[in-house]
């Protein structure tokens, strides 16, 4: 017998998962308490549509604004940082040891400053987004091949005409890397940060819900923000996916493997 | 610029980071009561290390890493292992482990808790759950950094499958393990926090929690200072070890 | 006496619709103490063919002996393997790294280390034992890898083009270096390369392969005296001869 594709395998895998998620659930096996069935789920949400369509709203904008924050100085901080070779030496070091510290231990601070609202979560999500997005740039930079600005300047490219021509051009695949990155991981900030002291948005619904055990409409919004997080993943590879044709051009090998400790490993939320 | 002069600006930035902290709340230009002074802060910090009940927060967040780290890591090493080796069985679950990073993880908290209820194997449960895929995809990582070159010229030299393991394999994965070991401890160490931040009654985690809520904030910027410091002094020392046994790699 | 014989080998690798032939009826005798070249087009399976030699594959058809006795598996105190990365083991020193057969047989540490010292005297990097790889130069390192091959003493040395990763003034100096080796061990040498110059330099009879299934279609004797010299490179023999190999793949293309 041949074995399937491995992409059947995972669509399988996925099918199954959901039809258990509906038969298991008010079985012996899984009390409706730990987990409610899907159809159970998706009901209330629908029900409770307004209500989780507003978080939705409150969470997404938090979102938005993160991430105009994060990749905004991300990418500038990033440029800087992996362009000037000083501020490299210096700094890179530094970072990569600060990634080593839970950034989630921080919100307490940022709530006491700004309050349970929608600030607290802005700040803590765009901090939260802003490094990978900043490494990543700054790997970006450092690892263009210099037989390109060699090149350029022996055509008689000048100093802005280097950077628009070329080191922007070659830099965008890793800078979209990490902007998927980045984005990803404003996302987590914000719904963490909404989780652990909020007064609205998808992750105040999930605490919400969890303290008086409504485990329908707790999995309800899980389920939205599980969708939110893929849909985000799969539209930032679409466009990642565009500029895929000279991706692998401009990379130095040994660069690649010099840039991964830069390069932070996912989130650890 | 020389390392000497490299290590002497950093430490200036350090320490120019620190007279900031020092002076600004002192002098009112930022407010003392939202960022208290580096002075305050710092006894703080000595007062609360010699109280018995932080000494059993943090043992209690000790415990809780360890334990979770224990579970996660043997598991998600099989599993990755298992990925890099059988070659199906990657090709189906290595796609899979990269949403896997994109979804929020945290998200599944209230399920441990409404399976364990609040507590330390609630805790631990969910800190090995979001630690154990990256040490799944780090083990994967692993393996398949080992050169099939070198798997050749050991078997022409006579080697067993025992010996190549034992002499191929290991000395070659020995650094991509070490880091391995310090970025999961990174992530375990966040989901123990976020997991004690999040609902507990016990743990660092816990008292800043508490102490943000009540806006304690010399209490909350001293434990904030002393889960930075644990953290990175952990990370630093894998970091050594990790040079000392790298210094073949390219 | 004959170090190696092949006797009609045919390989054939597993794929869709019967596989893909690979060798072909192959035959062929090494006299022992004889330095054999094997050249031809990419792809013809000179290297599946030492392989197999060396007990590193297995052939679908027919016979491989060395010293009377068929290969199985790899055994490197009958047969000796350089392959053409150095493939060094960067975490091991020159020495450890010339001692690695020794180590996986066991044995008495200092025997095994004064035969590694031994190995890599003759080779020419004495002194150089406690350097790492990534300390060596590619000239260098293949000295070590061929140090490695040799120090069990088998009577045969297989060398998939070892010096191809090398620029080629060093790789002048390595062949020179490596026929001193041999007239000092008196090896059996077996010796893949796609430099037809290099064959019939280092070569007392070279093989020509077709493009796969590979077959030998020539077999070319190099009646040149040894020791070999830089200077016969510029003779008409030689120029003869490595006109005749190359006309014989050409008129496979």
């Amino acid at each position: 017998m041949r074995r399937p594709a491995p992409s059947t395998v995972r669509w399988g895998l996925l099918v199954a998962l959901l039809v258990l998620w509906e038969l298991l659930p008010g079985t012996k096996l899984i009390p409706e308490l730990f987990l409610p069935s899907l159809s159970k789920t998706l009901t209330v949400l629908w029900i409770d549509r307004a209500e989780y369509a507003h978080a939705l709203m409150v969470t997404l904008y938090e979102v938005a604004i993160a991430m105009l924050i994060a990749c905004g100085a991300g990418i500038l901080v990033g440029a800087l940082v992996g362009g000037i070779a000083v501020l490299r030496n210096l700094m890179l070091p530094v970072f990569s040891s600060l990634y080593a510290v839970p950034i989630v231990i921080l919100y307490p601070i940022f709530t006491a400053w700004f309050g349970i609202g929608s600030e607290s979560k802005i700040a803590f999500a765009g901090i939260y987004g802003f490094f990978p997005v900043m490494l990543s740039t700054a790997a970006g930079i450092r690892t263009i091949d210099p037989q390109y600005l060699l090149a350029a300047r022996s055509m008689g490219a000048t100093l802005p005409q280097q950077i628009t021509r070329v080191i922007i051009p070659a830099s965008i695949p890793t800078v979209l890397a990490g902007l998927r990155l980045g984005g990803a991981l404003t996302i987590i900030g914000v719904v963490v940060s909404e989780m652990l002291t909020s007064s609205a948005g998808i992750g105040y619904l999930v605490t919400r819900y969890r303290t008086i055990l409504d485990s329908p409409h707790v999995f309800a919004a899980i389920l939205m923000i599980l969708l939110l997080s893929i849909l985000f993943d799969l539209l930032a590879r679409a466009v990642e996916r565009r500029t895929l044709v000279w991706q692998t051009a401009g990379r130095r090998e040994k660069a690649g493997a010099a840039a991964t400790p830069a390069m932070p490993a996912p989130a650890p939320v | 610029m020389s390392q000497v002069q490299i290590v002497s600006a950093r430490l200036a930035l350090f320490a120019a980071v620190l007279a900031a902290w020092a002076l600004l709340p002192t002098y009112g230009v930022v407010d003392p009561r939202l960022l208290p002074p580096l002075g305050d802060v710092l006894s703080m910090l000595a007062r609360q290390l010699g109280r018995p009940q932080v000494h059993e927060a943090i043992g209690i967040t000790a415990l809780e890493v360890i334990v979770a780290f224990i579970i996660a890591v043997p598991i998600g090493a099989a599993l990755g292992v298992l990925a890099a080796e059988n070659d199906y069985f990657g090709q189906i679950f290595k796609p899979m482990l990269f949403y896997v990073f994109s979804v929020p993880k945290s998200i599944f908290l209230p399920m441990f808790i409404l399976v364990f209820g609040i507590g330390f194997p609630q805790k631990v449960a969910y800190a090995a759950f979001s630690t154990v895929f990256i040490v799944i995809m780090s083990a994967t990582a692993a393996v398949e950094s080992v050169k099939q070159d070198h798997v050749l010229v050991a078997r022409s030299c006579g080697a067993t499958r025992g010996q190549i393991l034992l002499r191929i394999y290991v000395p070659s994965m020995m650094p991509v393990l070490l880091e391995t070991l310090r970025i999961s401890m990174i992530f375990n160490f966040t989901g123990v926090m976020i997991a004690e931040m999040y609902a507990s009654r016990t743990g660092i985690g816990h008292l800043i929690a508490n102490w943000g809520e009540n806006f304690q904030m010399p209490e909350l910027f001293s434990g904030v200072i002393l889960l930075a410091a644990v953290a990175i002094a952990f990370n630093e020392a894998v970091r050594l070890l990790e040079g000392r046994v790298s210094k073949w790699r390219t | 006496m004959t170090a190696i014989e092949v006797d009609r080998l045919s390989h054939v690798y597993a794929g869709a619709e019967g596989g893909v032939p690979a060798l072909q009826d192959i035959s062929l005798k090494v006299e022992a103490g004889k330095f054999v070249v094997i050249v031809g087009p990419s792809g013809c399976g000179k290297t599946s063919l030492l392989m197999m030699l060396a007990g590193l594959r297995h052939q679908s058809q027919g016979t491989i002996l060395c010293d009377g006795r068929p290969i199985a598996d790899p055994d490197p105190s009958r047969v000796g393997v350089v392959f053409q990365e150095a493939s060094l083991f960067p975490w091991l020193t020159a020495l450890d790294n010339t001692e690695f057969p020794l180590a996986l047989r066991g044995g008495p540490r200092e025997e095994r280390r004064r035969r590694a010292e031994q190995m890599l005297n003759l080779v020419g990097l004495e002194g150089f034992g406690a350097r790492y790889p990534h300390e060596l130069s590619g000239g260098m390192k293949q000295r070590v890898s061929i140090a490695r091959g040799l120090v069990q003493d088998p009577p045969v040395l297989l060398m998939d083009e070892p010096f191809a990763a090398l620029d080629e003034q060093t790789r002048m100096t390595m062949g020179h270096e490596l026929l001193r080796i041999w007239s000092q061990t008196r090896k059996t040498v077996v010796f893949i390369t796609h430099s037809l110059t290099e064959a019939v330099y280092l070569a007392d009879e070279v093989l020509v392969m077709s493009p796969r299934p590979g077959r030998i279609i020539d077999r070319v004797p190099i009646p040149l005296p040894r020791p070999r010299t830089y200077e016969m490179m510029a003779t008409d023999t030689f120029g003869q001869l490595r006109e005749r190999i190359w006309q014989q793949i050409r008129k496979t293309e």
